[in-house]
């Protein structure tokens, strides 16, 4: 399987001293698997290394899944952060750092992103909640339950880090009102609201659509027409159902998507239905990308990789091939030098253009909106489509709902995540119209049954009496005189990406991270990022896909070849542990909720921070 | 015939070369465990302890070297029950740095942790070396922050199991009582979560593993 010309494996070069037949023993393991300890025999040195293979700055999950890739198949890894946290843009923040990031984004320090602007409520100050008690994600995702990133998480172990949970419940929103989405067999079936002959179909376009790409005579005319037509036209679909295809179950941004890319869009949320159960799509407990980031990080340490956060990549010289830091170090870096555009050295010349806008506004609000989840679940998707707000958006509106049993928030609140493709002010009246919509909605269900609020009867058990009598009151308040609902966090920003928005993860957009000055060796003169190689920022894309091409790319171009991205052979592990796991999740529980309730919460009153506009 | 498996997640930190990963691999090689074979995957060691009528499955997490530069993930410190703080007995410094583990720990992790204090490389005094860190001192601290102690050798294995029994013994009997002070906050808040999707388990493929115990 091996060939003789690669890079040892971390199996190879790290082989555990403990022999998997005999524990005790000092015999060396089989080669071709990896050894159980790797990472933990050898006491590591305290200084930084001085020299590593390939240096990464920025902990964003692009890097991170490359930081593992890379270490795992046996690369010397430095990975650096600027920042004090793990996850670059994909972070998962408190309120405390969110405060410090929305500075940072205004004073121009946070490369990438632009008018951040954050209220915070005086409930927050008043120690109501604790910044600890929210992970606010930076570009919240969703993972599709057959997709490239959950191979790979199972592939690394990683997932063994992490905690998912499943997401049901996609609404589209129409006509003033949520209407959840038909997207099972069954569904659609008994759905008393659709005509028979719509059902057909959609049935008959379900069939083809798992099939698609061996069909080109169905659909091979409107390769470059828009989705909308080919369903109306082939399929006789009704406006309702092609609305609900396009937008909520592709996740498509506007109505002119190519037929296709929604094709393979519409597949992916179809195929991922009934993997591990009626659901689509999972999510990371505890915030998304930052803590898969997170895990791939440890990943990485675990293979061999050097971590330092608060640091800073000052330039790089790639003729000495040394890079210099922050603290005055530096490190010889014999293969490559791979810098997220957030953290480019000062005098960067070579960053790709970011010419992509997504525009973003998150919101902490006080209601647990368990009305919108399915089941024994706890988050959400609700879908703008193009013109269905008051704004007349040209742009789908895409909003993740996270609540409390997502652990991203306290009890009572939820994290509404909104974003859009739409630039300029447009993007912003748009959010602020699909927020409206959200807020009107869930101020009408929720105090339509107030007995059947989850979050306040449960708060009546927990001990908490001010906070259970002040949230009483509140909603007894709404209830009666429809108040507006309570917005704890809001914060508005944009992002831009050298990603488009894009229809289906095409791998030339990463073509334009590679330094062409390096082809023909010549340099910019001053530039501090010569012969630096840049990754993909997150873009507006809901879903994880893109960020296993983007590191299988980069690994790719750093190593020559994909074959050992994330090629692992572990022993496996005790089969009877998956049978037990169950047994053990409550005491994990407990734990968690107390290490949220330990944390000291500044008490100035906090109505702003961070300046508003640019 | 049912015994109830806790699973217990057991970080472990200190200075470097104090003998961290050589007390872990005492723990899950040696065979007091009922389970000889330690179950490892490259995310975590975990090693089965038998007690009495429940079994203990310490899932260790190493700092993988996270810790040098300040640079351990709050995933690092999440939902960890248990933690190892351990330090050379032949090396003050290390105490030192014991400290500011303790420290770390009761900011970054549960309330309810329950952390070991462990002076390592006893035999080194029992061969002759000089003791610096006092057994006191050690015995100071851990009642003043409400620490197990131990004192140990990796290199013999010496009292190596005794720590993690004791964490076992201190652990199981955590449910009890949670139970009588009706939550401080925590099990009244928690939601029962049978939410978790297990990844290796696909639809259908897990159904008959999971209704095999009726």
């Amino acid at each position: 399987m091996m060939s003789s010309e690669r890079r040892a494996s971390m199996a190879e070069r790290r082989p555990s001293t403990l022999d998997r037949s005999s524990v005790s023993a000092e015999r060396k393991g089989s080669v071709t698997v990896v050894p159980h300890l790797a990472g933990i025999e050898d006491p590591l040195p305290e200084t930084t290394p001085e020299k590593v293979d390939v240096l990464l700055v920025g902990t964003g999950l692009v890097e991170s899944i490359l930081a593992a890739a890379l270490s795992w198949q046996g690369s010397r890894v430095l990975q650096i952060d600027s920042n004090s946290y793990y996850g670059d843009t994909s972070a998962t923040l408190t309120i405390d750092q969110l405060k410090q990031w929305v500075q940072d984004v205004n004073q121009g320090s946070m490369k990438c992103y632009e008018s951040a602007k954050l209220h915070i409520s005086s409930m927050m100050g008043r120690g109501v909640y604790r910044s600890r008690d929210f992970g606010i994600d930076l570009s919240p995702k969703i993972l599709f339950a057959k997709s490239d990133l959950l191979s790979i998480l199972l592939k690394s172990r990683v997932h063994q880090y992490l905690e998912f949970q499943s997401l049901s419940n996609f609404h589209t929103y129409e006509n003033d009102s949520f209407e959840r989405l038909t997207n099972t067999k069954q569904e659609i079936f008994t759905n008393p609201s659709l005509p028979l002959m719509t059902k057909r179909n959609l049935m008959k376009f379900i069939k083809f659509v798992l099939d698609w790409e061996n069909q080109p005579e169905v659909w091979q005319s409107y390769k470059d027409q828009p989705m909308a037509s080919f369903l109306v036209d082939k399929f006789k679909l009704e406006k309702a159902q092609v609305f609900e295809l396009i937008f909520s179950i592709g996740m498509c941004y506007n109505i002119n998507v190519k037929t296709p890319e929604a094709l393979q869009r519409i597949r992916r949320y179809l195929t991922s239905f009934d993997v591990y159960g009626p659901f689509p799509v999972l999510y990371s407990k505890y915030g998304g990308p930052g803590e898969l980031s997170q895990g791939f990080c440890r990943s990485a340490a675990v293979a061999g990789a050097t971590y330092k956060l608060n640091e800073t990549l000052v330039s790089y010289d790639p003729d000495s091939k040394i890079a210099i830091f922050g603290d005055g170090s530096r490190v010889s870096v014999s293969e490559k030098v791979v810098v997220a555009p957030t953290q480019c050295p000062e005098n960067s010349q070579n960053v790709p253009e970011q010419k992509y806008e997504v525009q973003r506004l998150t919101c902490v609000v006080d209601k647990p909106c368990s009305e919108w989840f399915g089941e024994g679940e706890y988050a959400s998707v609700v879908v703008f489509p193009p013109n269905s707000l008051k704004s007349g958006n040209r742009q789908a509106v895409q909003a993740l709902i996270m609540g409390a049993g997502s652990d991203v928030c306290p009890r009572g609140t939820s994290v509404w995540y909104l974003s859009s493709t739409e630039t300029g002010p447009r993007g912003e009246m748009d959010l602020d119209a699909a927020l409206g919509a959200l807020e009107e909605s869930i101020m009408r269900e929720s105090s339509a049954d107030i007995e059947n609020d989850e979050g306040l009867v449960e708060m009546d058990n927990s001990g908490h009496l001010t906070l259970n009598s002040v949230k009483l009151g509140q909603s007894f308040k709404e209830y009666s005189s429809r108040d507006k609902l309570q917005i704890i966090v809001k914060l508005y920003y944009k992002q831009f990406t050298s990603t488009p928005p894009f229809e289906v993860v095409d791998p030339s957009i990463f073509e334009i991270n590679e330094p062409n000055n390096l082809a023909t060796k010549k340099l910019i003169p001053g530039a501090s990022d010569n012969g630096v190689l840049y990754t993909p920022l997150p873009s507006a894309e809901v879903s994880y896909d893109e960020a296993i091409t983007a590191a299988r790319i980069l690994f790719q171009s750093i190593v020559g070849s994909d074959d050992d991205f994330f090629d692992l052979d572990f022993e496996d592990d005790d089969e009877k542990d998956q049978i037990n796991e169950s047994a053990v999740i409550d005491d994990d529980e407990d734990a968690k909720m107390n290490m949220a309730l330990d944390v000291e919460m500044s008490v100035e009153p906090v109505e702003f921070a961070g300046e508003m506009e640019i | 015939m049912n015994t109830s498996v806790t699973s217990i997640k057991l970080v472990l930190l200190g200075e470097a070369a104090v003998g961290k990963s050589s007390i872990v691999l005492r723990f899950v090689s040696n065979d007091f465990a009922e389970n000889k074979e330690p179950t490892i995957g490259a995310a975590f060691l975990t090693q089965r302890v038998n007690m009495g009528d429940h079994t203990i499955k310490f899932e260790i997490w190493d700092t993988a070297g996270q810790e040098r530069f300040a640079s351990l993930a709050p995933m690092y410190y999440r939902n960890a029950q248990a933690a190892l703080v351990v330090y050379d007995v032949t090396k003050p410094q290390s105490f030192i740095k014991a400290r500011h583990w303790v420290k770390e720990l009761h900011e970054q992790a549960s309330r309810d942790i329950i952390i070991a204090l462990v002076g390592n490389k006893l035999d080194i005094i029992e061969n002759g070396g000089e003791r610096k860190v006092a057994r006191e001192e050690a015995e100071n601290l851990a009642q003043q922050e409400g620490l197990l102690f131990f004192e140990t050798s990796a290199k013999s294995g010496s009292n190596v199991n005794e720590v993690f029994l004791g964490i076992g013994q201190k652990i199981s009997l955590k449910p009890a009582q949670n139970a009588q002070d009706g939550g401080q906050g925590s099990s009244g808040l928690r939601i029962n979560d049978d939410s978790r999707i297990d990844l290796r388990a696909p639809y259908g493929q897990s159904s008959a593993a999971g209704s095999c115990n009726c």
